[in-house]
């Protein structure tokens, strides 16, 4: 039945070559722990991207019950952990994933560093992977101030002093990232909010995408 | 032959034990995801409460419209709102509070603005009798709601709309 | 060539023969199914221990913001708490803001972006590239060792309990109340203008005490709060315990 299913589809659409493009291809076999207990290195950048599927899938969920708005974030924060089956564990999914992926960040980027895996031909990709890891702290950034609570709030006004004492184009970064002058509020929160739902995880996807492209393009660097 | 025959076979194996992983994963992450998803589907609705709208001695037997406010919690947001309700003593002497939703597209019906001694909807031309039930052959095919009711020291309480069968 | 209808699709399809990967150097596997099912595993067992964190630990949720909160001490996120503590220190704060702020991790993050420029060598073993492998290592240790300074520094645990989450009382002060005139005298300061306690002093919202244990409090303190915090006259004292009482009634 799902074989006709899927002939049918293939017929039409000629399926097969996309998803065996992503499935056929060799692994050495130095980086496969199976083998060699020390290639356990090698699995910190498939976690990390785990990880990242998992902040991904919570994140959708708990926007079913988040508000950006200064009144109510942290009340439907608050309620979405009290009061909803499970609540407490997604978002402590979310919350946890997002410490988690900065080590695994770290650990990959360490790995990659101290194999010298960046040298010719993969400095390209050694670039995009510093980029992601920019992204991925600025998610944990505006992230940490949804919740809107006191920790949330102090920091991120801290975050916006700094911003604002960089020379030059100081007070322009300040505004454009807080939405006012002076208030850290309403319009902050929902700034910060498009960004780390929308815009980061855009930019996010595009480097995933060219990174792993990159990967397949070149193989996996050789063992030392 | 016999070796590409197994070889066939070992690639099966691995691909099953892959989709059981893989479906370990999936599962367990997507399970407490799910849940947090569907929580207000299989949440309990609560138990209706009454609310005091009117004294029973005001009840006339012509239909008299009366407002009521309750204290509305929609998970983090609570906010007042007015509910509002028709009612009449019939020649029994019954008290008949009845919803003023439409049953046809949910507007609200009026008494005698219309046509005497109906109910009448203006968004849709909707016409009901006294008692509620729907006149044949206007839009809406069911009789108005009923609320659930029950007096207590001359007053009237009133809890939740419930929807009566054809005529 | 055939094509289904008039579409690119080609009709006959070959059957599909993974390549032939033998020309490629050194000895490997197939990724699928061989390799992603050791991946999965990994990640299996990676999952279960995730989840048992989550449902160990749940994630903090302090109070509801308050911008006129001046107690509150701000911290980042633990993997900024290198930054925060690298913009404590004299050389890198005042007059060198900037190069605290902008300079050094602009020199630190630049070098690692680019790292391949830096080091054009061929060699990729650590102990063959010193400089690299060492400035790495000084970059690791000084960001562990901030965070470390950063972090033994705060009491974590008087930090969760001061700011326990609670739903913001939704008490009406009335301000008009005699009551509230002595409360502003005598107990506001550190009592806070709606009863919702401060650095110094627990809310007053949710007590359990009748008038006379109240009158009492205010006379001869209890637990850390000193005796003759309130002043005044019986009759205002009166006033004050009664004010508090109906104010905790009204929550009720």
């Amino acid at each position: 039945m799902l074989q006709k299913v899927y002939d049918w589809i293939d017929e039409r659409v000629d399926i097969t070559p996309l998803w065996r493009d992503i499935a056929d291809h060799e692994v050495p076999e130095h980086v496969n722990p199976a083998h060699h207990f020390s290639a356990f290195v090698y699995c910190f950048g498939g976690l990390t991207f785990f990880v990242t599927v998992i902040q991904i899938l919570s994140g959708m969920f708990l926007t079913m019950y988040y508000v950006p708005d200064i009144e109510n974030a942290w009340r439907s924060v608050y309620y979405l952990q009290t009061e909803v089956a499970h609540g407490q564990i997604v978002r402590g999914m979310h919350h946890w994933g997002a410490s988690v992926v900065i080590v695994m960040l770290f650990l990959h980027t360490l790995r990659v560093f101290f194999q010298g895996a960046y040298k010719k031909p993969r400095e390209l990709n050694w670039m995009v992977g510093v980029l992601i890891f920019f992204v991925m702290l600025a998610l944990g950034l505006t992230g940490y101030l949804l919740p809107w609570d006191n920790k949330a709030y102090f920091a991120t006004v801290v975050t916006l002093q700094i911003a604002e004492q960089v020379p030059l184009i100081g007070e322009f970064a300040k505004t454009l990232l807080n939405g006012d002058p002076s208030i850290v509020g309403a319009q902050t929160l929902a700034r910060f909010f498009a960004i780390h739902v929308f815009f980061l995880p855009a930019a996010l996807f595009v480097l995933m995408a060219v990174h792993f492209i990159m990967i397949r393009k070149q193989g996996i660097s050789g063992p030392l | 032959m016999s070796e590409k025959k197994q070889q066939v076979s070992r690639r099966q194996f691995l691909n099953y034990t892959l989709t059981g992983v893989g479906g370990f994963m999936a599962a367990s992450m997507l399970a407490p995801m799910v849940r947090f998803a569907i929580d207000p589907v299989l949440k309990a609705s609560s138990a209706s409460e009454m609310h005091a709208v009117v004294e029973v001695s005001e009840i006339t037997k012509e239909p008299q419209r009366f407002d009521w406010t309750v204290e509305q919690v929609d998970a983090w947001y609570t906010s007042d709102v007015t509910h509002s309700a028709w009612v009449y003593k019939n020649e029994k002497d019954e008290i008949i509070p009845l919803s003023p939703v439409c049953k046809h597209l949910g507007c609200q019906v009026n008494w005698a603005t219309n046509e005497p001694d109906e109910f009448y909807c203006p968004c849709h031309g909707g016409r009901y009798y006294k008692s509620g039930e729907n006149v044949p052959n206007t839009p809406p095919n069911a009789p108005l709601d009923l609320y659930e009711f029950e007096v207590r020291d001359g007053t009237l309480f009133l809890g939740q709309p419930v929807p009566r069968q054809e005529v | 060539m055939k094509f289904v209808g008039d579409s690119r699709i080609p009709a006959e399809k070959q059957k599909f023969i993974p390549k032939d990967y033998s020309e490629y150097p050194g000895r490997t596997e197939a990724f699928w199914p061989n390799f992603l099912l050791k991946e999965w595993l990994v990640g299996a067992v990676f999952l279960v221990g995730f989840l048992c964190l989550t449902v160990a630990h749940p994630a903090p949720l302090e109070k509801i913001a308050d911008p006129t909160d001046a107690s509150y001490i701000p911290l980042p996120d633990w993997y900024f708490l290198f930054l925060y503590q690298l913009l404590k220190y004299e050389f890198a704060s005042g007059p060198y803001f900037v190069l605290g702020a902008l300079i050094i991790p602009g020199l630190a993050f630049g070098g690692l972006f680019l790292a391949p420029f830096l080091d054009k060598g061929k060699e990729r073993r650590p102990h063959k590239r010193p400089i690299t492998t060492s400035l790495m290592i000084l970059g690791f240790v000084a960001v562990f060792w901030l965070t470390y300074e950063a972090a033994a520094h705060v009491d974590w645990e008087a930090k969760a309990e001061n700011n326990k989450p609670e739903l913001p009382s939704e008490v009406e002060i009335d301000t008009s109340d005699p009551g509230y005139a002595v409360f502003e005298k005598s107990c506001m300061q550190c009592h806070g203008g709606e009863l919702e306690g401060g650095a110094a002093a627990p809310t007053l919202i949710g007590i359990d005490y009748s008038v006379d244990e109240i009158k009492d409090i205010a006379v001869n303190g209890i637990g850390s709060m000193p005796a003759n915090q309130f002043q005044g006259s019986d009759e205002e004292l009166q006033q004050l315990a009664e004010f508090i009482v109906s104010v905790n009634e009204e929550q009720e």
